[in-house]
């Protein structure tokens, strides 16, 4: 099937970089009218998402690819271009849809901030950058999205960048994840060394790693395999560098919803999925990936039990759902890890939303300081809920379906895998009841007078969270196991109907439904009032840990931090005494020699130019007169 | 234009002229100087530019050749000598410009970072007409150094930067100017005297030929570049070269090693580099732009014309060597920029990190390294120029530049830290800025060769975050000190070259082809030379 829309797939991200263009430009004098050019942008890109989707919708369309030599250097060309394939454009509808929900959102979050027309160029730019991302052609290109939405996050999650919070969690996003860059950048030079012909784009991939096993070496393969994953660890927060997300939650929240739940952190799921060919070429990177993604998944699901910053659960959650994507990528079934990608943008986006009203009501994000909000916010309190729901995993919601289908994919990989898969839903519903029964249930626990003041949020905030909710409730039917639409769409096979995967689905429901009656029971129905100050902490030690998030930034700090000081001050004395003490010393035998030169000719450092000519045309005789 | 402008001379005269006439103005016109100063800049630059439209890289520079014979010296001419039929014997120096595709990258840098720099000098108010006709005579010697084609002449262009920078460093610099100055001058120094010996010997055996007239044969010895190359590529040099000294291995190898140490201390190659901390530290901010932007890429280009073309085989055997030089110069610079508390010396162990990645692509022996290297110096001058421009004008409004003074600017001086956010972005690799496709394109180029060095130059690329997030973030971000709430915003004319050097950053980042087209046949007689060898 010839497409049309497909071909234009490059303007997507243009339209948000136009906005970001004249947002830059006009700063000063588009206080006002500054956000409507980055929403008009969003729209536009949405608008040629749909599009370009739709006439795809069927199987049979042809990908969709164009580009431009960006660099030739002698007989190497590193080239520029984009890929319509079903995956980006499954990818362009919910980067844009988000983007666009989250550009109207914080039409009323942003609304008195002062620089509010630079947090909209801010998230133009991120658009861009990300729909880039999702089009690249090849790994170069991505590599440059992939840092640039990046740079963004950075610049967003520091937007209040007088507050040291902010700064240090910006500083330390960056790094961390450019940990994970630098692999993904070894990766690309492995890559371009062995690949034939330099090719990196991703149609070249698959042709080498899937059908011409043999062309490089399966050390080889494993090596730029988990190189590329080592990327995808720091992007999308897996375990151990996932200690930046849970931090980046000072920047506002709109930016958490967008960048750090839906879309930018997505971005390792996605290369992963982009480039299975070459995991699948390797069984010790699909191995890694999957324990790492269960590990993770387990890990920071029972962090999230003890946070009490409403933000930091649910960072802490999207680190866990994240691991359930790897975890599907890992048992071999990248349809299922895009599945949970596409429903948890939506869930996610929807739940941080949803806190950003109940922060923007009550300016705190202290869980404990929340309570009763449901009566006052309604509408908030019941898209919130749905979201709860479906990332709790409760049938029929998106979550439910989606997470099935990692679940059954672990469950053919191995029993582990799967454990860990339905101890973490049980945790991911505990905790959200926690969090749901905290903010919305009960009485107010926090300052009264503002309680009493709260109320629901203007429409232009609440009508994206209702766009979600209906997505996070619908959203999942595309694949079920008894109908695989999405699957095969994406994978372009067909795929036959998995009746046999019944006694999962009722597993993963069951974990759902325990986990939220546990919640009910722990924080609704018996908890103390006060928020459980009162209650015994069976062991203590273990609380303690979790609360401290597993003392993995204190380890960090004593493991990287302090030793790169120490040998930055130790190096500064080395620097300071040899290398600068050689130059004195070169500096007062010179000196010496002059004050022996000036009584010879009398002469100055100024003429210095003057007698080094002579004494060139001088040694120049001496040389060339050798001969006689 | 008429094709027989000698355009060339004009870019390198310009400057000179307008130098000696800023010294005709009155003690008392500062303003005036500036803006002649500005214009002449400016002039320079518009000559470049043209030679960058007119410049077509597949016939090289050989249609811009200017020589003129300048100094003859006869040497004695022995009977022995004339019975052979030798008429002359003697020394020459030519006046030989010339232009190719290493040289003319680095021309248009020069030109750029001179005119912002100039814009920038608005905080000098000490002196201007002599601090301006310095600033011009130093352009002179900057630009003669890329375009000069003859040894000596290369020599003497050299030699012209070092004086004009002195003053501008012991006379308008900080606090410490007068050391400063003082050991920018010791190095420097001893490295052109290392250059002038190393050149002596070129001179003495690459530079002879022999010359057959109607009259007789012409003996000359000579500095002239293309006299040298086709010595190198003539196997039959040295038989030509009757008694002249014979460049064979042991000899190549020392003009090798005596070129390595004397560019060596310009790029700065680790553990030369003592100087240039000083001068980023204690000359005045437009003149480190100068310093870091265009005067370390002379070392650069002195490494590449010198060493590289005239000496490939030593190129190619201390390849590993250079590697590791490299990576040395890019994780101590790195390492020490994260510890440091003065901005200026975070910016100059930056350079000393910066320049690493041009002596790893170097060592790579590649068409795509060599690019990466030449890329990188042109990148990290505008880089480098961007920040130094943005810390005079930080330096003017608060007095210091030590990290922990700062803090919070972009509430008081939103434009301004943007810019130097913007330019920390480039100096630590960000796609879509310049410096990133250097660093990529030197790393490609390293890794078919040497995969380890080439990891831990990527490591340093993860230290450049750390050490730029760090400070600028010191400078830029947290909470704003009572005491610069009420600063000034960048003036019209501080912000103009910031938006000039930001645009050329985001130019270079988004369309390299710009520059690597102009490369492109630049280093097609050195890689001829390795590959032969690898051939052979």
């Amino acid at each position: 099937m010839r497409t049309v829309f497909s071909q234009y797939a490059w303007l997507a991200p243009l339209f948000p970089l136009a906005a970001f263009v004249v947002l830059t430009e006009l700063n000063r004098s588009l206080k006002r009218t500054g956000a409507f050019i980055a929403i008009v942008a969003s729209l536009a890109s949405l608008a040629l998402s749909l599009l370009i989707a739709f006439e795809r919708i069927g199987t049979g369309a042809e990908d969709y690819s164009g580009g431009f030599a960006w660099l030739t250097i002698g007989s190497v060309t590193l080239s520029a271009g984009f890929e319509v394939t079903n995956l980006t454009a499954l990818m362009l509808v919910i980067v844009s849809l988000v983007a666009f929900l989250v550009n109207l959102y914080s039409l009323g979050y942003m609304r008195d901030d002062e620089r509010k027309s630079v947090f909209y160029a801010y998230l133009s730019l991120f658009a861009c950058s990300m729909l880039g991302l999702v089009l690249a052609d090849n790994l170069l290109l991505l590599y440059i999205g992939w840092e640039l939405v990046g740079v963004c996050s950075f610049l967003l999650i520091g937007f209040w960048f007088h507050k040291p919070e902010a700064r240090a969690a910006a500083k330390k996003a960056f790094i961390v994840t450019r940990v994970g860059d630098l692999g993904l950048l070894i990766a690309i030079l492995l890559l371009f060394r062995y690949m034939p012909g330099h090719a990196l784009d991703f149609v070249s991939l698959h042709n080498v790693f899937d059908s011409q096993a043999g062309v490089i070496s399966t050390s080889i393969t494993t090596a730029i395999a988990l190189l590329l994953f080592l990327g995808a660890v720091g992007k999308s927060g897996q375990f151990p560098l996932h200690v930046w997300l849970p931090d980046a939650m000072e920047g506002p929240t709109p930016v958490s919803a967008l960048i750090h739940a839906a879309t930018m952190v997505a971005a390792g799921v996605f290369l992963v999925a982009r480039t299975y060919d070459i995991f699948e070429a390797s069984a010790v990177a699909l191995d890694t990936v999957a324990y790492i993604g269960a590990f993770t998944a387990l890990l920071a699901a029972t962090a999230a039990l003890k946070q009490n910053d409403i933000k930091r659960v649910l960072a802490y959650s999207t680190v866990s759902q994240l691991g359930y994507m790897m975890l599907a990528l890992g048992s071999g079934s990248w349809t299922a890890a895009v599945f949970h990608l596409f429903t948890h943008a939506f869930f996610k986006a929807l739940l941080f939303l949803g806190a950003g009203n109940v922060i923007h009501a009550l300016h705190t994000q202290d869980l404990r300081q929340m309570g009763g909000l449901g009566r006052r916010m309604k509408t908030t309190a019941w898209t919130f809920g749905a979201g709860v729901l479906a990332l709790s995993g409760v049938p029929p919601l998106a979550g439910f379906w989606s997470k099935d289908a990692v679940l059954a994919a672990a469950f053919e990989r191995h029993p582990l895998l799967f454990a860990a898969g339905i101890v973490t839903a049980c945790f991911t519903a505990l905790y959200m009841a926690r969090l749901f029964i905290l903010a919305f249930w009960g009485r107010p626990r926090g300052d009264a007078a503002l309680a009493a003041r709260a109320k629901e949020a203007p429409a232009v905030m609440t009508a994206p969270l209702l766009v979600l909710a209906a997505l996070s409730v619908a959203a999942g039917f595309v694949q079920t196991p008894f109908g695989s639409w999405l699957g095969a769409w994406l994978s372009g096979e067909a795929i036959p109907e998995q009746a046999e995967s019944v006694p999962v689905m009722a597993a993963s429901a069951a974990a759902g439904l325990l986990g939220l009656y546990l919640g009910w029971l722990l924080y609704g129905k018996g908890a103390p009032k006060g928020g459980g100050a009162g209650q015994t902490r069976p062991w203590p030690w273990l609380v303690r840990l979790i609360e401290r998030e597993y003392y993995l930034n204190e380890a960090y700090g004593y493991l990287f931090v302090k030793p790169l000081q120490g040998l930055g001050r130790a190096l500064r004395l080395f620097d300071g005494a040899v290398v600068g003490g050689a130059g004195r010393l070169a500096a007062g035998a010179v000196q010496a020699l002059g004050r022996l030169n000036s009584r010879l000719l009398s002469g100055q450092l100024q003429t210095y130019g003057l007698a080094a000519v002579i004494a060139a045309v001088v040694l120049m005789l001496a040389i060339a007169g050798r001969r006689f | 234009m008429p094709d027989n402008v000698p355009i060339l001379s004009f870019i390198v005269l310009i400057p000179l002229a307008g130098a000696l006439m800023l010294l005709l103005l009155p003690k008392d016109r500062g303003r005036l100087a500036r803006i002649s100063a500005i214009v002449f800049t400016g002039l320079s630059l518009l000559f470049a530019v043209w030679l960058y439209a007119d410049y077509q890289p597949a016939f090289g520079g050989a249609k811009y050749e200017e020589r003129a014979a300048w100094l003859s010296i006869p040497l004695n001419l022995e009977a022995g000598l004339r019975d052979q039929g030798v008429v002359s014997y003697r020394l020459a120096f030519d006046y030989h410009l010339g232009v190719d595709g290493i040289s003319l990258p680095l021309v248009l840098l020069t030109g750029a970072v001179s005119l912002m720099a100039a814009l920038g000098s608005v905080h000098i108010r000490k002196r201007r007409k002599a601090y301006y006709a310095l600033l011009l005579l130093l352009q002179t010697g900057m630009y003669g150094v890329f375009l000069a084609r003859d040894a000596g002449l290369f020599f003497i262009f050299f030699e012209l930067t070092l004086i004009p920078m002195f003053f501008l460093i012991g006379i308008w610099g900080d606090y410490g100017r007068e050391k400063a100055a003082n050991r920018f001058l010791v190095y420097n120094g001893l490295g052109s005297a290392v250059m002038l010996l190393a050149f002596l010997l070129l001179v003495a055996t690459l530079g002879f030929r022999a010359d057959e007239t109607a009259d007789g044969t012409i003996l000359t010895y000579s500095g002239n570049y293309d006299v040298m190359l086709a010595n190198l590529s003539d196997p039959n040099a040295a038989a030509n070269a009757g008694g002249a000294l014979s460049f064979t291995g042991g000899l190549k190898w020392s003009v090798f090693v005596l070129l390595l140490v004397a560019f060596g201390i310009k790029v700065p190659i680790f553990p030369l580099h003592a100087w240039m901390l000083r001068v980023h530290a204690e000359a005045p901010p437009p003149v480190v732009m100068i310093h870091a932007g265009v005067l370390l890429k002379m070392g650069v280009y002195g490494l590449i014309r010198f060493a590289g073309f005239l000496l490939p085989a030593q190129l190619e055997a201390a390849a590993p060597a250079i590697a590791a030089l490299g990576v040395i110069n890019v994780l101590y610079g790195a390492i020490l920029a994260c510890v440091q508390k003065e901005f200026k010396l975070v910016l100059a162990y930056s350079s000393i990190s910066h320049m690493g990645i041009v002596l790893l692509g170097l060592a790579s022996l590649s068409e795509i390294g060599f690019a990466g290297a030449l890329f990188q110096s042109v990148s990290h001058g505008l880089i480098s120029a961007l920040l130094f421009l943005v810390v005079g004008s930080l330096q003017e409004r608060t007095g210091t530049t030590r990290l922990t003074e700062l803090g919070g600017l972009a509430r008081s001086l939103p434009f301004t830290s943007g810019i130097l956010l913007t330019a920390g972005l480039a100096a630590l690799g960000l796609p879509g800025l310049s410096g990133f496709v250097g660093e990529l394109l030197a790393f490609l180029g390293l890794f078919a060769t040497m995969r380890w060095p080439t990891v831990l130059g990527v490591l340093g690329v993860l230290l450049a975050a750390v050490y730029v997030l760090r400070s600028v973030l010191a400078i830029a971000y947290g909470p704003l000190p009572a005491r610069f709430a009420g600063l000034k915003e960048a003036r019209f004319t501080e912000a103009l070259p910031m938006v000039a050097l930001t645009g050329l950053i985001v130019l270079l980042g988004v369309y390299p082809s710009l520059l690597t087209d102009l490369m492109e046949h630049g280093f097609a007689g050195l890689l001829r030379e390795l590959q032969t060898r690898a051939g052979g």
